[in-house]
């Protein structure tokens, strides 16, 4: 410890008064570890500072001990969203007591109520919507916003209900669908400073200088060790600027690009040929004559459909290896046409993948793609020449899978890695999200009493399960059961994609089927496919709530959805909200669903009662929020808050002489023991408890050190996982946690040739599904984004921004301070001239879909033809409270309905239709009245665009 | 390019802190701490602005202060236009400076908050900054955030943190009709005693750079005090510790070992701003690279640099073309596979090393309040105890 100096400034002056005003302002009387369980997932060790029981200040912990030698250390981690959650406590936002609608919903007229009588309502809510619709009519949002401990108090009343839970990324379209469709996963992040490993680094579809504050620094620092390090952007972003080379693309024809380099890998001889053997399905056959492949039914049968075939150059005809990726002796052809005789007699032609993809790339060449996507024969060149034979990792955000066909994009990019052998190495792959190692979490809604015993008994079942389909399926991986028995979970649990809630309940169907705002292959109406997929039972058991269940009870927690859907809150407010009977928003702060609510329960903030956010691979860490003060006004926790209301419904059911349901899965609900069931008889008292029995779990389970609990972690703040588990997300990352090593995803793949997930159990680039052969994507193909929204000249992209996670934040008054505190329209010069806009003018967004006003901001960073709203604005921030979703249909891409196909099936967080937000196209003009008052102009005159509403 | 026509500063004392009329390096203190930001890796986020933000200036009369701030360049930064506001020092004379107004730094805005959530008027009121009539909410601490210059696609940006330079010739002090400015020996640190500052905004218009604000409420002129408390208990300021680029080093310039030292003298890549305003500054910057300029048919030019070498002139003075070379040179140097002292010192393999002896884990000190050396003045207002 440093002794602190002496008070006082220079003899002879007054100064020491000020010095020693300043000095207090740097003091406390308690420091907490705290981090802010945000949904960016990063979790940031931050030490929290209270003064007088007021939190003063916080501070990144920076104690971190580096990994790997020669790697540079993870501190301090954090960002200014952290930075200011002590100021976020006391925000004008805040809500601090329950509030009840008062008038119609969202006049703004509100009472402060009782928790009593606010959890009475709700529970008679509930217990009338379920007497009458069953409980599927009682729906919640799932989200990851908050932390773990406000995410599973109301999985936990969902789950003891039979309620839906709507799958949290459905909603929010994080699912990188390419990765899923090439890799039968989309867990294969590796951790933050394997990017520093990297010898040329692709910042594409990413702008982590606005997303990725904390792990930045292994960029600059990469190109500081000789990384070259490439943008890829339709706009110069903050990330170009530290970038060796900024490679502007037209928007949503990234795919052409990829396609173009993957073609000069080909054309050049730089491409991979032992790595996409072994790790790919390039050697597979296929069929001439129909474009699927060559199965071992096709030549016997009662032959196994899931059985592939290659050639091989000396013995011919051979099975291709399920159990794993190594070849042995083998040496797969990977181009040739062979005649194979069917079952029948009949000889048919087969040729492998390989030859397939180099007939396709042969629409991509340099000079053609650059037709396309805007980057020169040139670059595309030096693109290909600078990826060869290094180790190249793609920087991916969510970005590219929010466009139409971003799924393609996606695909093409993975066939970049794949040519150049770039994943399962230190510094490659494809960076985007992998979660995985809290197993203590996992197990706890398994089990039916607290103790490391009950953690153990569980465990065994779960081994015994998967020894018991490891019998059945012996060539399964540990990955592939740990998948089956998720899908097995999910089809008796709550969790629904929310595609086929917002068809039937929130009015997306007529959107989905208009023609002209989706792709031109489809052969049919959307209505004809979901249809289709839903005959074939392709989403059979989750497509719920059903369409003859009416959503009755709704619950936000923490979520915002009249923000956030793509679609609008107008879509939402016009649908859905008029079938509601009680609209329940959990919260700290007033969101627009907030605002729209019947009820709101103000809940606790982190530094306010103890948390901990779903980890992720990034830091591999598993940091601690504790509570540094009491909750503010009467706000709770939400495991206090959903322990009470499943009290109250089972008083109140009891009073009602309501004491059990049959639900829609034939389960028997004891709805009047609800209350003990919460809690398992008061074990699970509070979150403490629950927190303690994760992290002592997770330790049991290998995945956390031996000892952990939740006092090692108030002491530590922050501990590196030791395991990724043994459930399918850590699983699926497929590579073991060493602790003095950087974490690369695939490891296992590469290294112990474990097989992918997939229906051909390698990387698979050939999607034989008889709707991708229809639709021509079969193989990543670059498609033009369809004209979502009529066909208007600029095309909108969007973002995360760099201010806020999603709308929090967008109440901090200082973080508002940080940029221009409103929502902003970025327009490139060009397109600003054209239209008599200059920087700082009220313009109006406007498409056959609907139309927004905000303040233009003027550039030459954005590409002419590309407006730019970030996200995170919420709706009460814009004129009449229409914020940027009402300009985004919400279109979800047919293809994504396709089910019960090797890997294409649905499992939480994964496979599922998601809607598309990016390059929606618009049309801005100046708007007249440039007061800021332009509220009450109520959307009169159109501007150049039509609306649908008025 | 300098204010001219603006408000003269009348009272001047020549005093210990006088320019050296040269190019505005000098000596410093004995114990001067020094700083370096690689812009190199600076991504813009505003941590450092926040971290300080929440620490230093929240109470009531600083709002609108930002001690630190980071601004996209080229743009008009803050206070809006300040590079052309004068000030500083011009052969031994001070330069004529403009103090800049309440409507030049903007920011510092309240919210109509209650009205829209509690107002009952629904979706016919937005959120938004409320105008008090002194046009502040038409511009902020960060307003031209990413606009930059150049012509797409050869659009071109880069991010400056800007702070109080503590400088070795400091004119604010030199300024300051009341004698309530001062310069510490033992570090440097140029601070103020706002017990005896009468609010005459002298130093505002003598700064070049600036950064000092005023504090409509008390009538005092306050500005970043480097954390001295910090500094005193071997805690690194909160703008560096906070800083998730780790761009901020810490340290003296004159000690041969230090980091700070080595990137200044050594392979002299970190330079002032503005060195022609003659202070002295204490805060240094390694320059930006940029990425290749596209040509006409958007083909790589790898000879031109994305971001005009005069410009950067125009802000480092003609040391830093001299400064790039050698960062490029480095660069080649590690992708033909050899090794780089200074890219090594610049990647800070440590978390810690870019702090010199400022590694205190500030978690670690016993700060309660009894504790910590307090005798309550007028200024600034302190906040209450339990």
């Amino acid at each position: 410890m440093v002794e602190l100096a002496p008070p006082g400034g220079l003899p002879g002056t007054a100064a020491g008064v000020t010095e020693d005003a300043y000095r207090f302002r740097w003091s406390w009387d308690r420091v907490t570890w705290g981090t802010h369980c945000l949904n960016c997932l990063a979790g940031c060790p931050y030490r929290v500072f209270t003064r007088g029981g007021e939190v003063a200040f916080e501070e990144q912990g920076g104690t971190i001990d580096p990994v790997a030698g020669g790697v540079p250390d993870l501190n301090p981690a954090g960002c200014q969203k952290g930075s200011a959650w002590s100021v976020q406590l006391q925000s004008e936002d805040r809500v601090l007591h329950p509030l009840r609608r008062v008038g119609e919903r969202g006049g703004g007229r509100w009472e402060e109520i009782s928790w009593d009588d606010a959890l009475t309502e709700i529970a008679d809510s509930i217990l009338d919507a379920i007497d009458g619709d069953g409980p599927e009519s009682v729906v919640f949002e799932e989200s990851v916003e908050g932390g773990l401990l406000s995410q599973a108090p109301f999985l936990r009343l969902a789950a003891l209900l039979g309620a839906v839970t709507l799958d949290a990324n459905g909603l929010v379209n994080d699912l990188p669908v390419g990765q899923h469709l090439t890799f039968g996963k989309f867990s294969c992040a590796s951790t933050a400073d394997d990017t520093f490993l990297a010898d040329v680094l692709l910042l594409w579809h990413a702008n982590p200088a606005y997303t990725s504050i904390p792990y930045f620094h292994f960029i600059a620092e990469a190109r500081y060790r000789g990384a070259k390090v490439v943008a890829i952007a339709p706009d110069y972003n903050a990330s170009a600027v530290g970038s060796d080379l900024f490679v502007p693309v037209r928007p949503g024809t990234d795919a052409a690009l990829a396609l173009a380099v993957c073609r000069v890998l080909v054309d050049e001889d730089l491409w991979d040929r032992d790595f996409v053997a072994t790790q790919t399905d390039l050697p597979l056959l296929v069929r001439a004559d129909n474009g699927r492949y060559l199965r071992q039914r096709d030549l016997q049968r009662g032959g196994d459909e899931e059985t592939f075939y290659l050639w091989d150059e000396a013995d011919g005809l051979r099975t291709a290896p399920r159990a794993t990726l190594d070849l042995g002796a083998l040496r797969p052809a990977l181009s040739g046409t062979w005649s194979v005789e069917l079952a029948d007699g009949t000889p048919v032609e087969v040729t492998p993948v390989a030859d397939l993809m180099r007939r396709m790339l042969g629409g991509y060449a340099p000079e053609d793609a650059a037709a396309v996507c805007g980057v020169p024969a040139s670059t595309i060149e030096t693109l290909a020449r600078m990826v060869a034979g290094k180790r190249c990792k793609i920087l991916e955000g969510f970005n590219a899978p929010k466009y139409f066909h971003g799924d393609l994009m996606e695909r093409s990019m993975c066939l970049l890695l794949a040519l150049t052998g770039n994943w399962g190495r230190p510094g490659t792959g494809i960076q985007g999200l992998a979660l995985g190692g809290l197993d203590g979490y996992l197990l706890f809604s398994m089990k039916t009493k607290k103790g490391v015993e009950e953690a153990a008994r569980v465990l065994d079942g779960i081994e015994r399960a998967m020894q018991t389909m490891r019998e059945r399926d012996p060539e399964a991986t540990d990955e592939m059961l740990g998948t089956q028995l998720l899908s097995l979970a999910t089809s008796s649990g709550t969790t629904a994609p929310p595609a086929f809630f917002n068809y039937h309940h929130a009015g997306y169907r007529e959107t989905w089927n208009r023609r002209e705002w989706s792709d031109p292959t489809m052969t049919r109406s959307f209505d004809d496919y979901l249809g289709d997929a839903v005959r074939r039972g392709w989403w059979g058991g989750v497509a719920r709530p059903g369409a003859s269940t009416p959503p009755r009870v709704f619950f936000s927690v923490g979520t915002n959805p009249l923000r956030r859907a793509r679609g609008g809150r107008a879509k939402l407010l016009d649908n859905l909200w008029p079938q509601l009977d009680k609209i329940v928003v959990v919260d700290f702060r007033m969101s627009a669903t907030a605002l729209h609510a019947d009820i709101v329960l103000p809940a606790a903030m982190q530094y306010e009662r103890v948390n901990v956010q779903y980890p992720i691979t990034h830091m591999l860490r598993l940091s601690f929020s504790d509570a540094a003060t009491p909750p503010r006004g009467e706000s709770r926790t939400e495991w206090d808050t959903f322990a009470a209301l499943a009290r109250v419904i089972a008083e109140r059911a009891a009073a009602r002489g309501m004491h059990e349901y049959v639900d829609a899965r034939r389960q028997t609900r004891h709805v009047d023991r609800l209350g003990d069931d919460f809690t398992v008889g008061g074990d699970f008292a509070d979150e403490e408890i629950v927190l303690d029995e994760w992290v002592r779990d997770s330790a049991d389970a290998g995945t956390l050190p031996q000892g952990s609990t939740i006092e090692t972690l108030r002491r530590d703040g922050s501990i590196r996982f030791t395991g990724l588990g043994t459930f399918a997300p850590g699983l699926s990352v497929a590579t073991s946690v060493r602790p003095d090593e950087v974490m690369t995803a695939f490891r296992w793949h590469v290294e112990e040739k474990l097989p992918f997930p997939t229906l051909t159990r390698r990387a698979q680039f050939y999607i034989d599904h008889p709707w991708f052969l229809e639709a021509g994507e079969q193989l990543p193909v670059h498609k033009e984004p369809p004209r979502m929204g009529g066909d208007w000249p600029l095309a909108l992209t969007s973002g995360h921004s760099r201010w806020t996670v999603h709308s929090i934040g967008m109440g901090n008054r200082h973080l508002l301070g940080t940029h221009r505190g409103r929502p902003l329209v970025i327009l490139s010069e060009a397109d600003a001239a054209a239209r008599g806009v200059v920087d700082g003018d009220q313009v109006r967004v406007a498409n056959d879909h609907g139309f927004f006003e905000a303040m233009a901001r003027v550039t030459p960073r954005v590409r002419p033809g590309q407006v730019i709203v970030y996200n995170g604005f919420e709706p009460y921030m814009f004129p009449r409270w229409e914020g940027a979703n009402e300009v985004e249909p919400g279109m979800v891409k047919w293809l994504h309905l396709v089910g019960k196909y090797g890997h294409l099936r649905y499992l939480p967080f994964g496979w599922q239709p998601v809607p598309a937000d990016r390059a929606v196209f618009v049309e801005v003009t100046r708007v007249e009245d440039q007061g800021e008052g332009t509220d009450v102009a109520a959307g009169v005159a159109a501007g150049a665009a039509g609306e649908e509403r008025g | 390019m300098r204010g001219t026509g603006r408000p003269v500063i009348e009272r001047t004392r020549m005093g210990e802190y006088g320019a050296n009329g040269d190019t505005g390096e000098g000596a410093g203190a004995p114990g001067q701490v020094a700083m370096v930001f690689d812009l190199n890796k600076c991504m813009g986020c505003q941590t450092c602005s926040v971290a300080c933000k929440v620490l230093w200036t929240r109470e009531e009369g600083e709002d609108h202060q930002w001690w630190m701030s980071v601004n996209t360049q080229p743009g008009l930064g803050t206070p809006k236009g300040w590079e052309e506001m004068g000030g500083g020092w011009l052969d031994g004379q001070p330069v004529p400076g403009h103090q800049p107004g309440r409507a030049e730094f903007g920011g510092g805005w309240d919210f109509n908050y209650q009205e829209v959530f509690y107002g009952g008027t629904g979706s016919s009121t937005h959120l938004r900054p409320i105008d008090h009539g002194d046009g502040n909410t038409r511009w902020g601490m960060n307003w031209d955030e990413d606009q930059g210059g150049g012509e797409y696609p050869n659009s071109y940006y880069f991010y400056l943190p800007r702070l109080c330079n503590h400088c070795t010739h400091p004119v604010c002090v030199s300024a300051c009709p009341s004698g309530a400015m001062y310069k510490r020996h033992e570090d440097g640190v140029v601070l103020r005693d706002e017990s005896a500052c009468q609010g005459a905004r002298f130093c505002m218009e003598a700064c070049p750079y600036k950064k000092i604000y005023f504090n409509y409420a008390r009538n005092v002129a306050q500005h970043c005090i480097m954390c001295f408390p910090r500094l005193e208990a071997g805690v690194a300021p909160a703008c560096a510790r906070q800083c998730p680029g780790r761009l901020v080093f810490v340290g003296s310039a004159d000690d041969d070992e230090s980091p700070i030292h080595k990137l200044v003298h050594q392979w002299e890549v970190a330079l002032p701003l503005h060195p022609e305003f003659g202070t002295g500054p204490n805060i240094f910057y390694v320059p930006p690279l940029s990425p290749s300029r596209l040509h006409e048919d958007l083909s790589i030019d790898e000879e031109t640099p994305r971001i005009p070498p005069e410009y950067l002139e125009s802000l480092f003075g003609p040391k830093v073309h001299a400064a790039l070379d050698t960062m490029r040179r480095e660069l080649a140097r590690v992708r033909a596979g050899g090794q780089s002292e200074l890219l090594d010192t610049l990647i800070v393999y440590h978390w810690n090393d870019l702090f010199g002896r400022y590694t205190t884990d500030p978690a670690t000190l016993d700060r309660s309040p009894g504790r910590v050396p307090v005798r309550f003045g007028r200024s600034p207002s302190t906040p209450t105890t339990s």
